[in-house]
């Protein structure tokens, strides 16, 4: 939180976005590759990040994602409320080659609206495209975000995916998936996290259909957009880690 | 998903919370449970629609016999429920604190907080005030600080000049003092009198609203520990000693420790019950037990070395081993009945402070009101009521209303949250909402703006109980009594229940269970933190140096490309 000033000097806007979607879908492999631009099929999972954070430039507007993970809570109905507050956008991720994923996506998309900020910006992201793309499989030996989900305990079952049978796995049809996800006012994309393929877009269009204004307006003051949520909010918050340093003998008593 | 951890943690609360998050980051793997559909076990913040929910649960387990051993303890604990009004619409736009908790800026919470990166999860604010009920409609201010002691206009000089001399003696080294010699265990108000000639309007001021006593046998030494450390804490994060957490404090605070855990590879799993836990013997090459947890709707049960449980799931620990544990000793805590009553408010509150008349010595008797104070509504702030200061209340303890607004994210206008200690314990309990009513009257007083129109309003709901709360031991040693046989089991002990102490004690109690549990676990006695001895060789862990290891830093963008 070195930068939690998101007043009227920073053009920046902080923005949460929640990830949602069942395990090994490839949820942290799409933030991963938006944060970082990367795919390496052995990077260590990113264990212990709270969240991550990334600038997307919109026209005049710098937007700040503060993005967060499940950490594996999606099981046994563990994600706390904490969770869901004051989220202003969540991309709601299945995997192309799992009917059942597309299922569980929107079961997560009902658990948004009853839980989240009314307003939230809602994208449903098909990842792992590539498996389904016979020109897009390079060597042909294993799925794409195996190795990358950063909570290890969700991490996905190898899974070989020769390129000639590509069109095969795929069982979610996009058409099927594009029209559940207008009739429920979703963006929808889909996407490889192993490509970059339609990865910087969610964030964008996401990025479009925020209303900067109105995060402005609520957050003016406060320090962080958990405090956003609520328009209006009085003023008086604190940010406890920037006294951390001058803060002596904090534990002495 | 793997069924064997090094600890099972049983309960969310905030001691539990605390203690999962530290030994995740540690590295051991641990497993988090909960009866519940939610975190925080007795310190949850809830909903309205869950806390209605909460209360009928509780108040309808004793007519369950089927209902689970956890829920049958609750239902022993929360008494005397009475729920008024089914909850208002919008019941998500409430966060409804269990356990209100005032956190002091300096202290081993906030220290965990921030070492554990749970600050970054969550909001806070400075507490803004802390009065004193004077009568209907009205309130006294207390100072609080040296800069409020010369500001007062309530206060005579000699009066100023006394109050100064406690305050400096309060915020250096009295240990040992000549001052505090052989009161260290005299009730605290009459310390005040006696050895710093304060009046006993300034006495009691600072024994119920800035040691946050409860009663006047309430003894001097935990007292002035306490105000040593809220003067040292103020001016950290501003002029109020103590912050409070948004959405409900301590209950949201609790998701942020039970995410570090998960997000280190913890396994959270909630709403779930608990069928037995049982001991089975140690494995070959291993000194220690194994702990058998089932689970409802779990085909596997999940193993574990160590098992940190909070007391109201122990019934199952007591009953279910294998070994013939039949005892059913209860633990070495004293309790204490405290009323509790919930109140959500949909007009602010004021706090018309008694003006002091420009040429009287004695305030109250020019009860004129100040002008300045009454036009902003408080949005957080204590309410403090003396024992005897109001007709219909209590004679022998000291009442506490804690009021969070709209800025503390608690409410779209506010919660009170009154607790109200109840002297002796009877066999029958009494009636929580009869007991909290004077208390609730007194506080919709203020909701009408003074010399103004309004009316006083009526809650738009309100839950009274009665809580048996297990108070902390005064001895050190018996901070995590493990059940007698069972050396890998912890039960977690008592928080304190004073409003200003409760957080801090958590955390206390977290990182001794922690200790304990890293040396349960590495079969190695006596590693205490700071001491940096060696760790045998051979064991599976690393060496543990820390409550907290270094904080991670945010992966940021900062300077780098943006899309």
């Amino acid at each position: 939180m070195a930068d939690s000033a998101s007043g009227a000097t920073d053009k920046s806007v902080q923005v949460k976005l929640v990830l949602l979607g069942e395990a090994a879908v490839g949820k942290s492999s799409i933030v991963l590759r938006f944060v970082s631009n990367e795919f390496q099929a052995n990077k260590e999972p990113t264990i212990g990040a709270a969240f991550l954070t990334q600038k997307c430039r919109l026209e005049d507007r710098v937007l700040r994602y503060e993005i967060w993970d499940t950490a594996g809570q999606e099981r046994f109905h563990s994600l706390a409320p904490m969770y869901y507050r004051n989220a202003q956008a969540a991309v709601v991720v299945y995997d192309v080659t799992k009917a059942a994923s597309l299922e569980k996506a929107k079961s997560w998309v009902k658990e948004l609206q009853r839980q989240a900020n009314p307003n939230i910006v809602i994208a449903l992201a098909g990842n792992k495209v590539d498996l389904v793309q016979p020109s897009a499989s390079t060597s042909g030996t294993t799925s794409s975000e195996s190795e990358d989900e950063a909570d290890d305990a969700t991490a996905t079952p190898e899974e070989t995916a020769g390129g000639e049978q590509a069109e095969s796995l795929r069982q979610v049809p996009r058409d099927e998936a594009e029209a559940y996800a207008k009739e429920a006012g979703l963006l929808f994309f889909e996407t490889s996290a192993k490509t970059g393929e339609g990865i910087v877009e969610i964030f964008t269009e996401i990025a479009k259909k925020i209303p900067i204004e109105h995060i402005l307006a609520s957050t003016r003051g406060a320090g962080r957009p958990g405090a956003g949520g609520r328009p209006g909010a009085p003023d008086g918050g604190v940010t406890l880690d920037e006294n951390a340093a001058k803060g002596k003998d904090a534990c002495n008593c | 998903m793997a069924s064997h951890y090094d600890v099972i943690v049983i309960g969310t609360g905030l001691t539990e919370s605390i203690t999962a998050a530290a030994l995740s980051k540690a590295g051991f793997t641990v497993a988090h449970i909960d009866e519940n559909l939610y975190y925080g076990g007795d310190e949850a913040s809830l909903d309205l629609d869950d806390l209605d929910q909460w209360a009928k649960k509780r108040s309808a387990a004793s007519d369950k016999p089927l209902s689970s051993p956890y829920l049958q303890a609750q239902a022993e604990k929360f008494v005397s429920i009475s729920a008024v009004a089914s909850p208002p619409p919008h019941s998500r736009q409430y966060s409804v604190s269990l356990l209100p908790s005032l956190i002091p800026s300096t202290g081993p919470f906030i220290a965990s907080l921030i070492a554990s990166g749970v600050s970054r999860y969550g909001g806070y604010k400075l507490l803004e005030r802390v009065a004193i009920y004077h009568s209907a409609g009205l309130v006294k201010n207390v100072p609080g600080s040296k800069e409020d002691v010369f500001k007062s206009k309530d206060l005579s000089l000699v009066e100023k000049r006394r109050l100064m001399r406690f305050l400096l003696f309060a915020a250096g080294d009295f240990a040992g003092s000549k001052e505090l010699q052989g009161h260290e265990d005299a009730p605290f108000i009459d310390f005040l009198r006696t050895t710093f000639s304060l009046s006993m309007d300034v006495a009691t001021a600072i024994t119920y609203a800035l040691a946050f006593c409860s009663a006047a046998s309430d003894p001097t030494l935990p007292a002035l520990t306490r105000i040593h450390h809220y003067l040292r804490s103020s001016g950290r994060y501003g002029n109020s000693p103590f912050l409070v957490g948004h959405y409900g404090g301590a209950g949201e605070i609790v998701q942020g420790f039970c995410r570090v855990s998960a997000v280190v590879g913890g396994v959270c799993i909630l709403a779930r019950n608990i069928l037995s836990i049982k001991q089975s013997p140690p494995p070959e090459g291993h000194p220690q037990p194994t702990y058998v947890v089932e689970l409802e709707g779990f085909d596997e049960p999940l193993t574990s070395r160590l098992i940190i449980s909070a007391p109201d799931y122990t019934p199952f620990l007591s009953n279910g081993t294998s070994q013939d544990n039949t005892h059913s000793s209860p633990p070495p805590f004293s309790s204490r009945r405290v009323a509790r009553g919930v109140i959500v408010i949909d007009h602010p509150i004021y706090f018309p402070f008694l003006a002091p008349p420009s040429s009287d010595s004695d305030p109250i008797v020019g009860a004129s009101v100040s002008t300045e104070s009454m036009i902003t509504p408080v949005d957080t702030a204590v309410l403090v009521f003396p024992p005897s200061f109001l007709p219909d209340g209590s004679s022998t303890t000291a009442a506490h209303a804690f009021i969070t607004g709209a800025g503390s994210m608690s409410a779209p206008v506010g919660i009170v949250n009154i607790s109200l200690p109840l002297d002796g314990a009877g066999s029958s309990p009494p009636d929580a909402k009869a007991i909290l009513t004077p208390y609730v009257n007194a506080t919709m007083a203020l909701t009408k703006r003074p010399s103004s129109g309004d009316v006083v309003s009526d809650p738009i709901f309100t839950l009274f109980y009665i809580q048996n709360q297990l108070l902390p031991s005064n001895s050190e040693n018996e901070v995590t009594p493990p059940l007698p046989d069972l050396e890998t089991c912890f039960t977690t002990p008592p928080i304190s229940p004073t409003l200003s102490e409760c957080a801090d004690s958590a955390a206390m109690n977290a990182e001794k269970l922690f200790w304990k549990a890293v040396n349960a676990l590495k079969g190695h006695p006596t590693h205490t933190p700071g001491q940096g001895e060696e760790i045998p060789e051979g064991q599976d862990l690393v060496e543990i140096e820390s409550f907290w290891p270094p904080l991670e830093t945010i992966v940021d963008d900062e300077g780098d490309e943006s899309w």
